[in-house]
Protein backbone atom coordinates (compact mmCIF):
# COMPACT_ATOMS: atom_id res chain seq x y z
CA UNK A 1 0.00 0.00 0.00
CA UNK A 2 1.36 2.90 -0.92
CA UNK A 3 1.16 5.44 2.13
CA UNK A 4 1.22 9.26 1.96
CA UNK A 5 2.05 11.64 4.96
CA UNK A 6 1.34 15.46 4.10
CA UNK A 7 3.35 17.54 6.86
CA UNK A 8 3.15 21.34 6.85
CA UNK A 9 4.70 24.37 8.49
CA UNK A 10 4.22 27.84 8.29
CA UNK A 11 6.96 28.87 9.48
CA UNK A 12 8.60 30.33 6.24
CA UNK A 13 5.65 32.09 5.08
CA UNK A 14 6.57 34.67 8.14
CA UNK A 15 10.12 34.21 7.30
CA UNK A 16 9.76 37.97 5.97
CA UNK A 17 8.79 39.38 9.20
CA UNK A 18 12.65 38.61 10.14
CA UNK A 19 13.76 42.53 9.60
CA UNK A 20 15.73 43.15 6.26
CA UNK A 21 16.69 46.73 7.63
CA UNK A 22 18.97 48.67 5.29
CA UNK A 23 22.55 48.12 7.78
CA UNK A 24 23.88 51.65 8.73
CA UNK A 25 27.33 52.41 7.09
CA UNK A 26 30.06 53.64 8.65
CA UNK A 27 33.35 54.74 6.91
CA UNK A 28 36.86 55.11 8.07
CA UNK A 29 39.88 56.14 5.81
CA UNK A 30 43.19 57.66 5.71
CA UNK A 31 45.56 59.88 3.57
CA UNK A 32 47.66 56.88 2.95
CA UNK A 33 45.45 55.16 0.03
CA UNK A 34 47.02 56.06 -3.00
CA UNK A 35 43.57 55.78 -4.54
CA UNK A 36 40.91 58.71 -3.72
CA UNK A 37 37.70 56.99 -3.42
CA UNK A 38 34.92 58.77 -5.55
CA UNK A 39 32.17 56.24 -5.51
CA UNK A 40 31.80 54.31 -2.16
CA UNK A 41 29.19 51.22 -2.46
CA UNK A 42 28.89 49.62 1.04
CA UNK A 43 27.94 45.42 0.83
CA UNK A 44 24.49 44.16 1.13
CA UNK A 45 24.29 42.30 4.43
CA UNK A 46 23.38 38.91 3.89
CA UNK A 47 19.89 37.22 4.64
CA UNK A 48 21.22 34.13 6.05
CA UNK A 49 23.63 36.01 8.16
CA UNK A 50 21.50 38.76 9.37
CA UNK A 51 18.57 35.69 10.46
CA UNK A 52 21.46 33.45 12.23
CA UNK A 53 23.03 36.50 13.93
CA UNK A 54 26.87 35.94 12.35
CA UNK A 55 29.33 38.77 12.00
CA UNK A 56 32.35 38.95 10.68
CA UNK A 57 34.93 41.04 8.41
CA UNK A 58 36.05 40.26 4.88
CA UNK A 59 39.66 42.02 3.59
CA UNK A 60 38.87 42.33 0.02
CA UNK A 61 42.12 43.78 -2.48
CA UNK A 62 42.37 44.87 -5.89
CA UNK A 63 43.79 47.12 -8.47
CA UNK A 64 42.05 50.42 -9.91
CA UNK A 65 42.40 51.39 -13.39
CA UNK A 66 43.53 54.73 -14.92
CA UNK A 67 39.62 55.49 -14.68
CA UNK A 68 38.90 54.54 -11.38
CA UNK A 69 37.74 51.24 -11.71
CA UNK A 70 38.73 48.23 -9.43
CA UNK A 71 39.66 45.01 -11.12
CA UNK A 72 41.64 42.25 -10.15
CA UNK A 73 39.50 42.30 -7.32
CA UNK A 74 40.26 39.00 -4.33
CA UNK A 75 39.75 37.90 -1.10
CA UNK A 76 42.43 38.03 1.09
CA UNK A 77 41.22 37.35 4.57
CA UNK A 78 37.45 36.51 5.32
CA UNK A 79 36.20 35.21 8.59
CA UNK A 80 32.76 33.67 6.69
CA UNK A 81 32.71 32.76 3.48
CA UNK A 82 28.68 34.00 3.43
CA UNK A 83 30.25 38.09 3.75
CA UNK A 84 32.64 37.55 0.05
CA UNK A 85 30.28 37.95 -2.31
CA UNK A 86 28.60 41.33 -1.15
CA UNK A 87 32.04 42.12 -0.32
CA UNK A 88 33.54 41.75 -4.03
CA UNK A 89 30.15 43.02 -5.37
CA UNK A 90 30.53 45.84 -3.82
CA UNK A 91 33.60 47.05 -4.74
CA UNK A 92 33.23 45.92 -7.74
CA UNK A 93 30.48 49.15 -7.60
CA UNK A 94 32.60 51.46 -6.30
CA UNK A 95 34.74 53.92 -8.05
CA UNK A 96 37.56 55.85 -7.19
CA UNK A 97 38.71 59.35 -8.68
CA UNK A 98 40.71 58.78 -12.01
CA UNK A 99 44.33 59.93 -12.60
CA UNK A 100 45.19 62.29 -15.48
CA UNK A 101 47.19 61.51 -18.38
CA UNK A 102 50.19 62.48 -17.31
CA UNK A 103 50.15 60.35 -13.57
CA UNK A 104 51.45 56.87 -13.76
CA UNK A 105 49.05 54.49 -12.64
CA UNK A 106 50.53 52.70 -9.12
CA UNK A 107 51.17 49.07 -9.34
CA UNK A 108 49.74 48.16 -5.88
CA UNK A 109 47.02 47.53 -4.90
CA UNK A 110 44.30 49.18 -2.72
CA UNK A 111 42.87 47.17 0.17
CA UNK A 112 39.26 47.54 1.72
CA UNK A 113 37.78 45.97 5.24
CA UNK A 114 34.37 45.17 5.16
CA UNK A 115 33.07 45.04 9.19
CA UNK A 116 30.17 43.33 9.06
CA UNK A 117 28.21 44.32 12.70
CA UNK A 118 25.25 43.38 14.08
CA UNK A 119 24.16 46.31 17.25
CA UNK A 120 21.79 46.04 19.52
CA UNK A 121 18.59 47.94 19.62
CA UNK A 122 16.80 46.73 22.38
CA UNK B 1 5.92 6.84 19.25
CA UNK B 2 8.31 6.24 16.82
CA UNK B 3 7.11 7.84 12.85
CA UNK B 4 9.44 6.47 9.96
CA UNK B 5 11.64 9.60 8.22
CA UNK B 6 9.84 11.38 5.58
CA UNK B 7 10.74 10.06 2.11
CA UNK B 8 10.74 13.01 0.14
CA UNK B 9 10.73 16.77 1.39
CA UNK B 10 10.48 20.00 -0.44
CA UNK B 11 10.15 23.51 0.32
CA UNK B 12 7.92 25.30 -1.86
CA UNK B 13 6.68 29.14 -1.34
CA UNK B 14 7.64 28.89 2.17
CA UNK B 15 5.86 25.58 2.88
CA UNK B 16 7.15 22.50 3.83
CA UNK B 17 5.65 19.73 2.29
CA UNK B 18 6.71 16.03 3.22
CA UNK B 19 5.65 12.95 1.22
CA UNK B 20 6.22 9.66 2.94
CA UNK B 21 6.06 6.52 0.13
CA UNK B 22 7.20 3.71 2.34
CA UNK B 23 4.74 0.79 1.88
CA UNK B 24 2.98 0.32 5.76
CA UNK B 25 1.73 -2.92 5.68
CA UNK B 26 3.13 -5.99 3.96
CA UNK B 27 -0.13 -8.16 4.27
CA UNK B 28 -1.50 -5.35 2.39
CA UNK B 29 -1.55 -6.57 -1.52
CA UNK B 30 -2.83 -3.74 -3.11
CA UNK B 31 -1.64 -0.44 -4.14
CA UNK B 32 -3.12 2.65 -4.08
CA UNK B 33 -1.64 5.43 -6.00
CA UNK B 34 -1.71 8.81 -4.57
CA UNK B 35 -2.28 9.76 -0.62
CA UNK B 36 -4.40 7.70 1.94
CA UNK B 37 -5.99 10.55 2.86
CA UNK B 38 -7.67 12.86 0.43
CA UNK B 39 -8.78 15.74 2.45
CA UNK B 40 -5.36 15.68 4.45
CA UNK B 41 -3.24 15.85 1.28
CA UNK B 42 -6.03 18.77 -0.03
CA UNK B 43 -5.68 20.38 3.03
CA UNK B 44 -1.75 20.78 3.31
CA UNK B 45 -1.98 21.80 -0.63
CA UNK B 46 -4.48 24.43 0.23
CA UNK B 47 -2.71 25.86 2.95
CA UNK B 48 0.57 25.61 0.47
CA UNK B 49 -0.48 27.86 -1.30
CA UNK B 50 -2.02 30.25 0.96
CA UNK B 51 -5.71 29.55 1.07
CA UNK B 52 -5.73 29.22 5.40
CA UNK B 53 -9.74 28.68 5.47
CA UNK B 54 -9.69 25.84 2.93
CA UNK B 55 -6.60 24.45 4.47
CA UNK B 56 -8.20 24.15 7.94
CA UNK B 57 -11.51 22.88 6.51
CA UNK B 58 -10.00 20.23 4.75
CA UNK B 59 -7.68 19.02 6.94
CA UNK B 60 -10.27 19.04 10.00
CA UNK B 61 -12.27 17.03 7.46
CA UNK B 62 -9.61 14.85 7.08
CA UNK B 63 -8.43 14.23 10.50
CA UNK B 64 -12.39 12.69 11.24
CA UNK B 65 -11.44 10.22 8.61
CA UNK B 66 -7.41 9.67 9.91
CA UNK B 67 -6.97 5.95 10.31
CA UNK B 68 -3.89 6.04 12.33
CA UNK B 69 -1.40 8.10 14.30
CA UNK B 70 0.49 9.68 11.78
CA UNK B 71 -2.10 11.36 9.79
CA UNK B 72 -3.01 12.22 12.87
CA UNK B 73 -0.23 13.78 14.09
CA UNK B 74 0.41 14.93 10.18
CA UNK B 75 -3.32 16.36 10.26
CA UNK B 76 -2.77 18.52 14.02
CA UNK B 77 0.29 19.89 12.70
CA UNK B 78 -1.22 21.01 9.55
CA UNK B 79 -4.33 22.37 11.46
CA UNK B 80 -1.62 24.29 13.81
CA UNK B 81 0.01 25.78 10.78
CA UNK B 82 -3.21 26.72 9.31
CA UNK B 83 -4.75 28.51 12.61
CA UNK B 84 -1.41 30.53 12.79
CA UNK B 85 -1.89 32.00 9.37
CA UNK B 86 -5.44 32.95 10.35
CA UNK B 87 -3.87 34.15 13.81
CA UNK B 88 -6.19 31.90 15.44
CA UNK B 89 -3.74 31.40 18.26
CA UNK B 90 -5.62 29.58 20.86
CA UNK B 91 -6.61 26.66 18.63
CA UNK B 92 -3.14 26.74 16.49
CA UNK B 93 -1.87 26.04 20.20
CA UNK B 94 -4.32 23.27 20.62
CA UNK B 95 -3.74 21.45 17.84
CA UNK B 96 0.00 21.37 18.06
CA UNK B 97 -0.77 20.41 21.34
CA UNK B 98 -2.54 17.82 20.18
CA UNK B 99 0.13 16.62 17.65
CA UNK B 100 2.56 16.65 20.33
CA UNK B 101 0.09 14.12 22.70
CA UNK B 102 0.25 11.61 19.86
CA UNK B 103 4.25 12.07 18.76
CA UNK B 104 6.30 13.71 21.18
CA UNK B 105 9.42 13.95 19.01
CA UNK B 106 7.63 15.39 16.04
CA UNK B 107 10.01 18.57 15.68
CA UNK B 108 6.95 20.13 12.87
CA UNK B 109 5.07 20.58 15.77
CA UNK B 110 7.16 21.93 17.92
CA UNK B 111 8.59 24.47 15.42
CA UNK B 112 4.54 25.42 14.91
CA UNK B 113 4.10 25.87 18.28
CA UNK B 114 7.26 27.71 19.33
CA UNK B 115 5.95 30.26 16.47
CA UNK B 116 2.70 30.22 18.44
CA UNK B 117 4.34 31.00 21.50
CA UNK B 118 6.34 33.73 19.93
CA UNK B 119 3.45 35.36 18.32
CA UNK B 120 1.55 35.02 22.10
CA UNK B 121 4.65 36.58 23.54
CA UNK B 122 5.46 33.55 25.78
CA UNK B 123 9.31 33.75 24.64
CA UNK B 124 10.81 30.93 27.03
CA UNK B 125 8.34 28.46 26.07
CA UNK B 126 9.10 29.11 22.51
CA UNK B 127 13.08 29.16 23.06
CA UNK B 128 12.17 25.75 25.17
CA UNK B 129 10.10 24.41 21.83
CA UNK B 130 12.83 25.20 19.59
CA UNK B 131 15.60 23.80 21.56
CA UNK B 132 13.84 20.51 21.71
CA UNK B 133 13.31 20.51 17.72
CA UNK B 134 16.97 21.20 17.19
CA UNK B 135 17.71 18.56 19.43
CA UNK B 136 15.21 16.45 17.11
CA UNK B 137 16.23 17.96 13.45
CA UNK B 138 19.69 19.96 14.27
CA UNK B 139 20.15 21.13 10.75
CA UNK B 140 16.07 22.41 10.29
CA UNK B 141 16.06 25.57 8.36
CA UNK B 142 12.59 26.33 9.37
CA UNK B 143 13.71 25.83 13.48
CA UNK B 144 16.46 28.78 12.74
CA UNK B 145 13.76 30.63 10.98
CA UNK B 146 11.48 30.44 14.42
CA UNK B 147 14.87 31.60 16.69
CA UNK B 148 15.63 34.13 14.28
CA UNK B 149 12.34 35.45 14.85
CA UNK B 150 12.28 34.68 18.65
CA UNK B 151 15.40 36.85 18.91
CA UNK B 152 14.46 39.68 16.72
CA UNK B 153 11.45 39.63 18.98
CA UNK B 154 13.24 39.78 22.49
CA UNK B 155 16.78 41.41 21.53
CA UNK B 156 16.15 43.00 18.13
CA UNK B 157 19.19 44.25 16.11
CA UNK B 158 20.14 46.44 13.25
CA UNK B 159 23.05 45.59 10.84
CA UNK B 160 25.92 47.80 10.65
CA UNK B 161 28.51 48.06 8.05
CA UNK B 162 32.16 49.41 8.73
CA UNK B 163 33.92 49.75 5.62
CA UNK B 164 37.69 50.38 6.60
CA UNK B 165 39.95 52.06 4.15
CA UNK B 166 42.60 52.52 6.54
CA UNK B 167 46.04 51.04 6.42
CA UNK B 168 47.05 51.13 9.49
CA UNK B 169 44.58 50.23 11.93
CA UNK B 170 44.67 51.05 15.48
CA UNK B 171 45.41 47.67 18.11
CA UNK B 172 42.01 49.28 19.77
CA UNK B 173 40.01 48.93 16.34
CA UNK B 174 41.30 45.90 15.51
CA UNK B 175 38.48 43.63 17.07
Amino acid sequence: MLNSRLLLSVVLLLAAAVAADEPRVTYLRDATNNRVPLNTVAPVYPTIARRDRVEGDVQVCFNVDRDGRPFRIAVRSSTDRVFERPSIRAIRASRYVSLPEHQEVPGIKTCRTFRFRLESIG
Amino acid sequence: MNIPRCGLMFALLGIVVCADAVGQSENEARTVIGPSNIDLADGATALRVGNAVDGVRLTQRGLQSATNDRDRVAGYSNLCAGYIMLDELDAALDSCNRALEIDDEHWRSYSNRALVYVKQKRYAEAEQDIDTGQSLSPNSRTLRIVKAMLLDATDPVSPTIIIDDRRHVPPDDAE
